[in-house]
């Protein structure tokens, strides 16, 4: 039986009756038994049967046509009726000489007839409520045998005798051959628990996925029972702790069977079972090291040395820590060989790292490779993707990286992560490190690709500047010179018969001589205008006024550096051009500040907007240029009005 | 001499057709760019007015770039006759190589223009079907290689190459280079078998087959 996802469950209205009897038949039982038995016991089986109860509750309501819900409400209110309401009536009426004292004293003792089978039904059943096949039906047959012959046996003889107020069982019935009974009907009790025990160690071989989790918890459960159980009868009276494992015990059975039914949190069973058993482990060593350290020191010291305790103490302090770490990779390696064989590459992966034999971008490779999941992926930060990070569609569900407080990466797999988180989250502190640098190395290209198509760029807006150059050198300035010696050459040829005219082509020459000498100006102007020499204020007010249209400035007279200032002049430059030729504007708005440690020019228009950096090598040259000062480049350009903003840093 | 002149500088185009008037030539049209320039010989052709030169710049519109050399190329195919001069503001070997070579074709740097008597004098060579090549184009042409046939002639016989190139006659070379004719007949002797060129008395197929040599070698790789 596998449930989809968790979801609140309905309770149903015949399996809420029976728990709402349940508890009303545990609460009378504590009321009557309170104070006439330890207040352990009635408290212990007054939690019991409500909770065995509510167990079957929740998953009846869930899972009506399972009898595994219905099971444990049979549990449960079996026992909170005919064990323990019986036993507190018995124990109630014999003190104050109600009628049938006797009966309900031989009902409890008999009733665990009752619950018995249906125990080793239930294990047979779970998880999927079904046998694994019909021949299992023996075994659910010598649990039926066994609590009749065993529960007969106990219940007709002298067996019983100290489960009566009297010291006596009242109900002997000698023709019964209790004896054989008794010898046989355990035996078939041990087939029966062997068997059922066996149908959970087969069903967990077999299965995989969800399924071997929830038997994981319900084996976790009744091995705890196995262990604890038999214990407590030595132990109960001089051990009050024994007492409080075995409510936990006994609370564990249906604690396991609702975590395994509802899939709440199924993934940490593993995590549940192996620091358990590490932890035994760990404390039965420590304990051990305790023990044998004050025999040696108290044999070597004098057995009251206040040393050997000190000693004792020391040794097993320091033996904690390494035998943890044993016991842990022990318990791993045994119990969970998956998350063991897993750790163990990715730490040999890392080691391989640190070695110059891995690159860190196998490492998504890996991590696909131990959790079985091809669709894993590593989103890195900031560079992630170009939606930012933002994990795909169709991605059921993402797991963040960290490492210290940042967050590095984010991992999305398919919908299968969730019984694969606790694995990612263990390997994940391992591999954070080769995430990071995947992650680093990979913003690095993009920073390194980004700087190179960069750098072309400039030296195509270099190249394309020189050719502009030489064509307004050659197609002006040396042509007007040309034609000025022509002329030269004319009023020479004048001089000989025609002095006046001479004279005029001589104005002329001079008059071209002056022309060519202004378009030198302006082309001097274009490679570095020289009023910038006086400061940026100087240059943005002469580059306003030269302007075709209405320029308002408003400038620092701060000094910045030559480089600041001049690719700040350029950027005014093409933004006025771009607003005058493209945006159509009116007016434009001139200002550069001084802020924080940068320069910053903003050029606003009331144009027709619709400006990218992208549309037009003048903006995408002047954001190169920008940063390759480290500064940058911000266009806001809507339906009307542009607003170039530039950010120069500068020392001064 | 009757000539066409295609400038799209204004003030250059008059002080050209003001040169030529000065030096005693008739300028029969001035042009601004290269489709009036093809149109208007067409028509001078049509009418049987003879043009003997066309002066024409290598940039003009529209795109500022050959213009000027597909207009000559068009002018030669149409008419082998006419002389062509093509101006450049600086050397550009690349188009014209193919033009070179042809009967009737110069090509000078537009300050050649200053010096009136030199540049008169290979536009009239050009008219009369002989040839003008700048000197640095020339250079270009005769740069000495380590491997090639010109890495083997002399400093002079360079220089006697060179103004051969240019298209000049044996007594120009001569006078050009201080010496005396015979000499530049000695030179030119050893250039011719140093070069495995043919010897001949038509100074003007002598150039030719001079610049085609040269041409041979320089696209070489």
């Amino acid at each position: 039986m596998v449930s989809e996802s968790v979801r609140p469950v309905r309770l149903a209205a015949l399996p809420l009756a029976l728990f709402v009897v349940t508890a009303l038949a545990e609460a009378a039982a504590v009321a009557l038994s309170w104070g006439l038995e330890p207040w352990t016991d009635t408290a212990i089986y007054g939690v019991y049967s409500p909770a065995i109860a509510a167990a079957g509750l929740l998953v009846a309501s869930r899972h009506p046509r399972s009898p595994i819900g219905w099971l444990m409400l049979w549990l449960g209110g079996s026992n909170a009726v005919f064990t323990d309401l019986a036993q507190g009536y018995g124990l109630r009426a014999i003190e104050r000489g109600w009628p049938a004292g006797r009966v309900g004293e031989w009902t409890a003792t008999s009733s665990v007839v009752m619950q018995m089978a249906p125990t080793f039904v239930l294990w047979l059943v779970f998880p999927t409520g079904r046998l694994l096949s019909r021949a299992w039906m023996s075994v659910a047959a010598s649990g039926v045998v066994a609590s009749v012959l065993v529960v007969g046996s106990y219940s007709f003889s002298h067996r019983s005798d100290s489960e009566f107020a009297g010291g006596l069982n009242p109900y002997i019935v000698e023709w019964l051959p209790t004896s054989a009974m008794w010898v046989v009907g355990n035996a078939f009790l041990v087939a029966a628990m062997v068997g059922s025990a066996a149908a959970l160690v087969v069903r967990l071989h077999r299965s995989n996925g969800v399924e071997r989790q929830q038997l994981k918890y319900i084996v976790f459960a009744v091995v705890a029972g196995a262990i604890v159980l038999p214990l407590g009868p030595f132990l109960w009276d001089r051990y009050p702790i024994m007492r409080a494992m075995v409510a936990i015990v006994l609370l564990a059975q249906p604690v396991a069977v609702c975590v395994a039914m509802f899939r709440y949190r199924l993934y940490d069973v593993d995590r549940v079972i192996s620091r358990t058993i590490s932890y035994g482990l760990v404390t039965a060593v420590t304990v051990g090291v305790y023990v044998i350290s004050v025999v040696t020191l108290g044999a070597l010291l004098g057995r009251t040395s206040a040393v050997a305790t000190a000693g004792a103490t020391l040794a097993a302090a320091a033996a904690f820590r390494p035998v943890r770490r044993r016991a842990q990779s022990l318990v791993d390696r045994r119990f969970d060989r998956n998350r063991y064989d897993a750790l163990r590459r990715v730490e040999q992966f890392i080691d391989d790292l640190g070695n110059g034999r891995a690159a860190p971008e196998e490492v998504e490779a890996l991590l696909r490779d131990v959790t079985s999941d091809q669709e894993l992926t590593i989103h890195h930060r900031p560079h992630c993707d170009d939606t930012g990070g933002v994990v795909t569609a169709g991605a059921a569900t993402s797991l963040p990286v960290r490492r210290g407080h940042a967050l590095i990466a984010t991992i999305s797999a398919s919908s299968a992560l969730n019984e694969r988180r606790s694995l990612l989250n263990d390997l994940l502190p391992h591999a954070g490190v080769a995430i990071e640098i995947a992650g680093l190395r990979t913003e690095l290209r993009h920073q390194l690709d980004e700087v190179e198509s960069s750098r072309a760029r400039l030296v195509a807006v270099a190249d394309e500047e020189r050719r502009r150059l030489e064509r307004d050198l050659h197609d002006g300035a040396q042509q007007r010179l040309v034609s000025i010696g022509l002329a030269l050459r004319h009023a020479q040829h004048q001089l000989r018969d025609d002095e006046s005219g001479a004279g005029d082509t001589l104005d002329a020459a001079v008059g071209e001589i002056a022309v060519a000498i202004d378009e030198l100006r302006e082309l001097a102007h274009g490679l570095r205008p020289s009023t910038l020499d006086t400061g940026l204020g100087p240059a943005l007010r002469e580059l306003a006024q030269r302007a075709p249209v209405p320029v308002t400035v408003d400038t620092t007279d701060a000094r910045f550096g030559a480089d600041a200032e001049t690719t700040a002049y350029f950027v005014a430059c093409e933004a006025l051009t771009n607003a005058v030729k493209h945006a159509h504007a009116n007016h434009v708005a001139l200002h550069a500040t001084a802020s924080s440690g940068a320069l910053v020019v903003r050029v606003a228009d009331d144009g027709i907007g619709g400006a990218t950096p992208t549309r037009g090598s003048g903006l995408r040259g002047l954001a190169d240029r920008l940063s390759a000062l480290g500064g940058t480049l911000t266009i806001d350009s809507g339906r009307t009005g542009t607003t170039v903003t530039a950010r120069i840093p500068c020392a001064s | 001499m009757r000539v066409v002149i295609a400038e799209d500088q204004a003030l250059l185009r008059e002080g050209l057709a003001r040169l030529f008037h000065d030096g005693g030539h008739e300028v029969v049209a001035t042009v601004g760019d290269a489709e009036q320039l093809i149109d208007q010989i067409d028509r001078l052709m049509a009418a049987e007015q003879s043009a003997d030169l066309v002066v024409v710049d290598i940039r003009m519109p529209p795109t500022f770039t050959t213009e000027g050399v597909e207009a000559a190329r068009t002018i030669k195919q149409r008419h082998p006759g006419i002389g062509v001069l093509v101006l450049s503001q600086h050397i550009e070997t690349a188009h014209t190589a193919d033009l070179v070579t042809q009967s009737g074709f110069g090509y000078l740097l537009k300050d050649r223009v200053l010096d009136v008597t030199d540049f008169l004098g290979a536009a009239e060579r050009v008219a009369n079907g002989g040839s003008a090549l700048d000197p640095k184009v020339i250079a270009r042409l005769v740069t000495p290689d380590q491997h090639g046939p010109v890495g083997r002639l002399s400093e002079r016989e360079r220089d006697v190459l060179a103004l051969m190139a240019e298209g000049l006659t044996n007594s120009a070379i001569a006078q050009r280079l201080f010496v005396s004719d015979r000499t530049v007949e000695a030179h030119i002797r050893h250039v011719l078998t140093k070069l495995d060129i043919p010897d001949t008395s038509d100074a003007h197929r002598r150039v030719l087959a001079v610049l085609m040599h040269l041409r041979a070698a320089t696209e070489q790789p």
